[in-house]
């Protein structure tokens, strides 16, 4: 039998310079390797949150290079007429026309409504679409029964199923609410399950060695474990709401961002409308903003 | 009456599985004494972990009994802790909030489980880095909060199901020694499972070898190292002789779990 490793491991770890006053030199040293760990001792939380805000700083800062470079040039090409004004008017045409807008009651009209039908679309599709996961997860007939429906969902522009809903609940906030919701769901709802069927099955080994509670099961440890994965799915939920929404008042609606935009393409008033599409930009921005600062908040400790 | 450790009577574990019927382990008719630390060693296969899983409640012995402290265990009990082999540590809670999770569950008081948190990250020598998440501790450092996890309930006994197994040589026998010392502190019961003879040598005052399926215990072997020992013992020459002896149990069992394995592969 050879035990020549163990002589060299023992120097090694003697001469190690790793400060354990409370416990022989070798316990703490040898399986410290991570350099990362032991920076982390000196000083606990700041390098890594300063390392954190530096990416969020800097994509920010690019972002907002980009936005001015491209507005830059759009004035640019329109003014000296690299293209008619009718394909794209100068930016600085359609913020004059912006100030305008906000102004104006029916521009807020329009903003509340889309803002109620995008908030609830998210607010429902995230809590059915979670629901409908959690349900595949402790039901696997469910899921397994289901979730290729769903799947194959994902590909159907669900859009196309607005006469149906016209004709269910009318011209109004409702048929935009449900058509959003749904698709907003679906995400959810695959994303939930996938996150819940790949917990590690040791956590539950756990569970059941301490005798959790189901309640206990579900929100100390499952929901938590699934974690980035609902993230994901929210993501995904608030993406498909805000094109669901729009792309259903553009289609049906009688008031909304997006059936103004329709509105003013159709009285060729384009100025007004690229206007206003600026204001969805604008939405989807904030939008994805507030999204990474909650995915941020939830998953804070991992990925690093 | 003194305390009492872990009682296993006539145990045998009979499963299905789709091929056959298998018996995983059978006749164990053993007893680890209170404040002892016993090791479990066998060829993979050979259902150690299976034994554990019994004596942990996790899951049901088809005869026999098990008891633990005098109580016979029907299901999964705080009171029996378990440290697993896969990596438990919940990746979203600091060490702290690791170590106290399972306090959290079993409803210890809020000022208890600060007190009991704080003693056990010290005892598994993870002080300083009470407020770093998983990701950023290195495999044998998670391993020492999924112990300092259990040892803060306070169980009656530990069982450890090679807990050090996904980890290199070095980093387990350095674990294994503190674990010996952790044991020699708090003077737990434990029984710990692992098929590494030279661990099990290092760590426990009774080592069990079990054969290959059905698993029995085929050897009781005492280790008469010193009380006091540290990895350096593994270049002992009784340390040896000790391997010497269990390695002969074991080849002619492992030899047979590899043939038989073999065998139902082809």
């Amino acid at each position: 039998m050879t035990r020549s490793s163990t002589p060299s491991t023992a120097s090694r770890t003697s001469s190690s310079s790793h400060p354990s006053p409370s416990h022989p030199p070798f316990t703490a040293a040898d399986d410290l390797p991570s350099e990362s760990a032991s920076a982390h001792h000196a000083s606990p939380d700041p390098p890594r949150r300063g390392r954190g805000w530096g990416t969020a700083g800097f994509s920010v800062g690019a972002t907002l290079a980009l936005i001015v470079a491209l507005t830059a040039f759009a004035e640019v090409g329109s003014r000296a007429g690299w293209w008619n004004d009718h394909v794209l008017p100068a930016p600085s045409v359609i913020f004059t026309e912006l100030g305008v807008l906000l102004t104006e009651r029916q521009f807020w009209i329009d903003a509340q409504r889309t803002g109620i039908e995008v908030a609830a679309s998210i607010v429902f599709g995230c809590l059915l679409g979670f629901a409908a996961g959690l349900l595949f997860w402790k039901v696997p007939l469910l899921g397994r029964v289901f979730e290729p429906y769903l799947v194959s969902f994902y590909a159907v522009p669900l859009v196309l199923f607005y006469p149906v809903m016209i004709v269910l609940v009318g011209i109004n906030a409702m048929s935009v609410i449900i058509l959003a919701t749904i698709m907003a769901a679906i995400p959810m709802a695959l994303n939930t399950a996938v996150g819940l069927n790949q917990m590690p099955p040791v956590y539950l080994k756990l569970a059941r060695s301490l005798r959790t509670s189901p309640r206990q099961t579900l929100f100390a440890i499952a929901i938590p474990a699934a974690g980035p994965f609902i993230v994901a799915g929210l993501r995904l939920a608030v993406v498909y709401a805000l094109i669901g929404t729009i792309a259903m008042e553009f289609t049906t609606a009688q008031a909304g961002l997006g059936y103004r935009i329709r509105y003013l393409y159709e009285i060729f008033d384009n100025i007004g409308m690229f206007a206003y599409i600026v204001v969805v930009l604008v939405l989807s921005c904030l939008l994805t903003v507030a999204l990474a600062a909650v995915g941020r908040v939830l998953l804070r400790g991992r990925n690093s | 009456m003194d305390p009492q450790g872990i009682e296993m009577t006539g145990l045998s574990v009979v499963f299905d599985t789709a091929a056959r019927r298998v018996t995983a382990v059978t006749d164990i008719d053993q007893s680890v004494p209170h404040s002892s630390f016993v090791s479990i060693v066998g060829p993979s296969g050979c259902g150690k972990s299976t034994l554990l899983a019994v004596v942990a409640g996790l899951r049901k012995a088809t005869t026999g009994t098990v008891s633990v402290a005098g109580r016979p265990v029907t299901g999964p009990d705080p009171k029996i802790g378990v440290v697993f082999q896969e990596d438990s540590t919940l990746p979203w809670r600091t060490v702290e909030e690791n170590v106290a999770f399972a306090m959290e569950m079993i409803g210890t008081s809020k000022p208890e489980r600060r007190k009991r948190t704080k003693d056990a990250i010290e005892l598994v020598g993870l002080a300083g880095f009470e407020k770093s998440y998983p990701s950023q501790l290195s495999g044998g450092m998670r391993q020492r909060v999924a112990l300092a996890r259990t040892l803060a309930v306070q169980p009656e006994v530990v069982l450890m199901d090679e807990p050090f197994a996904a980890l290199d040589q070095q980093t387990r026998l350095f674990l294994g020694a503190e674990v010996r010392q952790i044991w020699a502190r708090t003077k737990q019961t434990i029984m710990f499972v692992t098929h590494d003879i030279s661990e099990a040598i290092l760590l426990s005052q009774q080592v069990w070898v079990m054969s290959y399926r059905p698993g029995t215990i085929i050897d009781v072997v005492d280790i008469d190292l010193p009380g006091e020992r540290d990895a350096g013992v593994v270049s002992t020459p009784r340390f040896n002789e000790l391997h010497n002896r269990i390695w002969g149990s074991l080849q002619a069992e492992s030899m047979r779990g590899f043939q038989q394995q073999e065998a139902s592969s082809t």
